[in-house]
């Protein structure tokens, strides 16, 4: 009677919990906690697997790494942030060897789980880890060098001479590090084109809809656009879906997205959309879970790469002079050669 | 007739400040105006559905959920039949099938009024989180036009008569209720029902039967405002796409006094207030922190509430359920 009174509690607990799907591997999943096997078990921020985004890229690079090692990968998708530490202890419990955990927001969740079970890697996906745990990663990104590129190509790109962004709240480090690069790397175009280029970043007001608010987004961007701006930056989860969104609906003008390719997930901003500042999230993670199997992983933060998403559709409105010039800059600017003036 | 009566001389302050503004730069005060009309627009509609409700003495806090399952229903019916009039008629019928449903749950069931917005509100974000799909299009939106003739008046032209179709739809359902409200015998039977359902009641009004359709036709007013966001504003849907902007409403409604002229003043206050805290970013004329123009149209809204408060007054029947012979 206890047996199966627990095993419904336990049926209910997976329930409540959300959904586990395994994937296809060379080790299967009763092999996990035995020697030798070697099992990476991924915590989705809230939002489905699917989602295009954090989510679906920390997966691909999960189950790449996981591959490449021979091992076996699994996911458990969020569904209230109050679940994380629970979602994190399944895999825990069930001897997976790393625990990719998804977003910000769960970094103090990461954390603690860390110090909880010493003898798990942690890779904290867009979590700056400031502990001292030997077994917690931060996989994080210089978003200053993604902005300042994705500036220097609108800086090249713009015929008024007018080059704005709107984004999420200030007050978040990601944001304003997309924002201050964005803007230098505006003037670092206007020099070498000996040009003066007006750069205008507009944030949202602090608050609780700063990052969903695309309404905002979208009539700040026409805002812009009315102001004779033709190149518009958007970045701030749907807040800046909507201001890339409303710039397609403008003839002629380009819009730049964030974070991951957003050719593919914001599909209304196609016609302008050139390229996106993007983190490489599927190669940061898949190299993580590969150092964690060759036992190379340390702790501390990892810096991801970042750069310029392809130009799709508007691959021909992109001068051959301008890819020129772009490509010598980016290699400037990840080796560091080129400085993006982000003083933190 | 008062000349300087307090609300003749606020109309002639914004009208001054207008001026002054236009002066200094045309271009630019011209797109700020327009831009604040784009965010007063779902605000001043949003507040039409309270003001509705209310005034014939039905307190309807869903309307944030009206509105989201509304711009949901438009987006995705416009994505599955590639026709965004499709989108808005089902929308439309959406709205206020959420109106019905308030209105049986509050008169008919005579539940807690509050109880049921918020059963709208929860179904509205629970309904739309589970069934939103990412990556979808719709195949165009409400495109701006402009109106002959009359967009080429210097700055009104510009700032009115260049939208697309459903900010004239919505405005045209503004000026309609203030007239309905004010000049019509519907009106007067509604407020009556609003502010004492018995003596409407003996006088022959059916109070059960004109606070049904009052609250469903307020329904399709909120899904005009969702409607709008959807197709013509954003042409996208999100996950919490409405952003609160349905209790916003409930405060504008108050401030306008319950008048929908009043409303759409204070929604318009608002709109410009935040246009203009973006434009200080845009112009970075001076270097004031992003905190402070961030802060201005919250700060700008309690100055002018506390300048121009006095009494407000709701309906006085506002939340009570009503039985004949009480």
């Amino acid at each position: 009677m206890i047996k199966r009174i627990s095993a419904i509690t336990a049926a209910l607990a997976l329930a409540t919990v959300g959904f586990i799907v395994p994937a296809n591997a060379a080790t299967t999943e009763a092999d996990c906690g035995k020697a030798g096997a070697f099992c990476v078990g991924l915590v989705t921020d809230l939002g489905q697997i699917d989602d295009k985004s954090f989510n679906q890229s920390a997966w691909e690079g999960a189950q790449a790494g996981a591959k490449k090692a021979g091992g076996f990968a699994k996911y458990i998708e969020t569904k209230d942030s109050k679940d994380y530490a629970k979602n994190i202890k399944l895999f825990a419990d069930a001897g997976y060897n790393v625990i990719v955990t998804v977003g910000f927001l769960m970094g103090d969740a990461s954390a603690a789980a860390a110090k909880l079970y010493p003898k798990v890697k942690f890779v904290g996906v867009d979590q700056f880890n400031a502990t001292t745990e030997p077994n917690y990663t931060g996989l994080i990104f210089d978003e200053d060098k993604a902005g300042f590129l994705a500036g220097y190509l609108a800086g090249y790109l713009t015929k008024t001479n007018k080059v704005g962004a709107v984004f999420g709240m200030k007050e978040v480090l990601p944001v304003r590090k997309f924002g201050e690069g964005y803007e230098n790397g505006i003037q670092y175009a206007a020099k070498q084109r000996s040009k003066k280029i007006r750069s205008s970043v507009v944030y949202h007001p602090a608050g609780d809809n700063a990052f969903s608010n695309p309404a905002w987004g979208a009539t700040t961007a026409n805002q812009l656009l009315t102001q004779g701006f033709d190149v518009i930056f958007g970045a701030g989860g749907s807040t800046g879906n909507g201001a890339i969104g409303k710039v397609a609906q403008k003839a002629g003008a380009f819009c730049i997205g964030v974070d991951i390719d957003q050719y593919y997930t914001v599909p209304e901003a196609k016609p302008c959309l050139v390229t996106s500042a993007e983190k490489k999230l599927v190669l940061g993670v898949s190299t993580l879970v590969g150092q964690a199997k060759a036992g190379t992983i340390k702790g501390g933060n990892f810096v991801g790469q970042v750069g310029l998403a392809p130009f799709h559709d508007l691959e021909s409105k992109v001068p051959a002079a301008v890819k020129v010039r772009l490509k010598k800059t980016t290699t400037g600017v990840l080796a560091g050669s080129i400085s993006t003036g982000f003083k933190g | 007739m008062k000349m300087l009566t307090k609300r003749n001389s606020y109309i002639f302050l914004a009208l001054a400040a207008t001026a002054f503004f236009y002066s200094r730069d045309g271009d630019i005060t011209t797109s700020v105006y327009a831009t604040g009309l784009a965010f007063a627009l779902p605000l001043a509609l949003a507040a039409m559905v309270g003001i509705m409700c209310e005034r014939t003495g039905i307190v309807n806090i869903g309307i944030e959920g009206t509105m989201l399952i509304s711009a949901f229903v438009a987006f995705f019916v416009a994505y599955l039949t590639q026709n965004i009039i499709i989108g808005l008629v089902a929308s439309l019928l959406v709205g206020a099938l959420m109106g019905f449903i308030l209105a049986l749950m509050a008169v008919s069931w005579r539940m807690d009024q509050i109880i049921a917005g918020t059963i709208i509100n929860i179904l509205a974000t629970g309904l739309t989180s589970f069934l939103y799909v990412q990556g979808k299009t719709i195949p165009s939106v409400f495109q701006s036009f402009e109106i002959p003739l009359l967009s080429k008046i210097p700055f009104l032209g510009p700032v009115l008569f260049i939208h697309g179709a459903l900010t004239f739809v919505g405005l045209a359902v503004i000026l309609i209720l203030y007239v309905g409200i004010y000049h019509t015998p519907w009106g007067l039977r509604s407020r009556a029902v609003g502010e004492h359902p018995s003596s409407a009641d003996t006088a022959g009004v059916s109070v059960a039967r004109l606070r049904y359709i009052n609250v469903t036709i307020a329904g399709a007013i909120g899904a005009l405002a969702g409607a709008y966001l959807a197709l013509e504003l954003v042409g996208s849907f999100e996950r919490g796409f409405i952003a609160g902007k349905g209790f916003t409403a409930l405060a504008l409604m108050i401030f306008g006094r319950w008048n929908p002229l009043g409303a759409l003043a204070a929604a318009l206050f608002f709109g410009l207030t935040q246009a203009y805290a973006s434009q200080l970013m845009i112009d970075q004329v001076v270097n004031i922190p992003s905190q402070f123009t961030a802060a201005l149209p919250y700060i700008l809204t309690i100055v002018i509430l506390t300048i121009s408060a006095g009494k407000v007054r709701p309906p006085a029947a506002e939340g009570q359920p009503y039985e004949k012979g009480q």
